[in-house]
């Protein structure tokens, strides 16, 4: 599947149109996303349903995103946990577009707590983690995380 | 055959003295303008309103335009462009419109989103389709494109079920369309 290129029209379209769009894409690329505009597409075809536009998720459906999810990364264990929930491994994305769209998402929700040292998410790790998708052991997975995650204290 | 013809005499003659000449003609042009006012019923008009006859919504609420030549079509008839992955009941027919629930129902934040293309630019748009949960479901304005939809094995790709995650009430009266961005076009 060849990337198209990121063209200015859309907010211009979305004008025409004379309806305010629900979330605005992103204008600046972070590390380890080629293309930010179709990061966000497929995060918003792919992700968005269930975690919500500002990734604050839902009690019922998906975890929150915003202002933690880059916390996973600064503690043993985090990192692969992240490539391993359910809504990640089981994607219907290719790999690559997984590992952009995982790179977009910890900028996008969690940039503050993004440690220094970071590198960005691979196709081939990503490939990697997601051979062994979490099943119900996501979620007291998560709590323990969490729990190690207030222990480390602010980045 | 004497008693025959007495009876039949009595009996036009009994129908004489009651009409007059006139009367025919008043009954034989009420007849004619009845027949000519009978298109003109609320029933003739509903037959005929829709273009397509296969639509059975057609008459049933009146039609909502956006008066953008980029938004073009109907959005209480299920050929409207935003409608191409719907799985549901259109709130414009429910006393909402394409982006708002109807009064007493609540909109999901919990979504279905799909792609379409507007007719107008012939660019695909990312569509978010909002559940509005909490009423009663009537059945009104049933559409069902499923453009994009996946088997229920892929839940978030699926469009059969009812996103009222996230409401105070899990019971579905209809669906919104929302516009979150425009698609990257990819070959």
């Amino acid at each position: 599947m060849a990337v198209g290129a990121l063209s200015l029209a859309p907010l211009a379209h979305i004008a025409r149109i004379g309806e305010a769009a629900e979330s605005t894409p992103p204008s600046d690329a972070p590390a380890g996303v080629m293309n930010a505009q179709l990061a966000w597409q497929n995060w918003a075809l792919n992700c968005q349903g269930c975690h919500q536009p500002d990734g604050t998720g839902s009690a019922n459906a998906a975890p929150s995103l915003a202002g933690n999810v880059a916390k996973f990364l600064r503690i043993p264990g985090g990192r692969e946990y992240l490539g391993r929930v359910p809504g990640v491994a089981n994607s219907p994305l290719a790999d690559a577009e997984l590992a952009e769209v995982m790179n977009w998402m910890l900028w996008r929700f969690d940039r503050e707590d993004l440690p220094s040292n970071f590198h960005p998410f691979t196709a081939a790790e990503i490939a990697q983690l997601r051979t062994r998708p979490l099943r119900l052991e996501a979620s007291p997975m998560r709590n323990e995380l969490l729990k190690k995650t207030a222990a480390s204290g602010p980045p | 055959m004497a008693q025959f013809d007495r009876l039949t005499e009595r009996a036009l003659r009994g129908f004489a003295s009651r009409t007059s000449r006139r009367s025919v003609f008043s009954i034989l042009g009420g007849l004619l303008a009845g027949a000519a006012a009978l298109p003109l019923l609320p029933v003739a008009r509903g037959a005929e309103g829709g273009t397509n006859s296969d639509d059975p919504n057609s008459g049933l609420v009146p039609p909502q335009y956006s008066g953008n030549p980029q938004d073009p079509g109907d959005r209480t008839k299920c050929d409207y462009w935003r409608y191409c992955a719907i799985d549901g009941s259109l709130c414009s027919c429910y006393g909402g419109s394409i982006t708002s629930c109807p009064p007493g129902t609540e909109m999901s934040p919990i979504t279905w989103i799909g792609t379409c293309r507007n007719p107008a630019d012939q660019r695909n748009y990312i569509i978010s389709y909002n559940d509005c949960c909490g009423g009663v479901a009537w059945g009104r304005c049933a559409c069902q494109n499923n453009r994009g939809d996946r088997p229920v094995v892929r839940p978030q790709t699926n469009n059969e079920i009812t996103w009222c995650f996230g409401t105070k009430s899990q019971s579905y009266t209809c669906t919104v369309a929302l516009i979150l961005g425009v698609a990257i076009e990819q070959k």
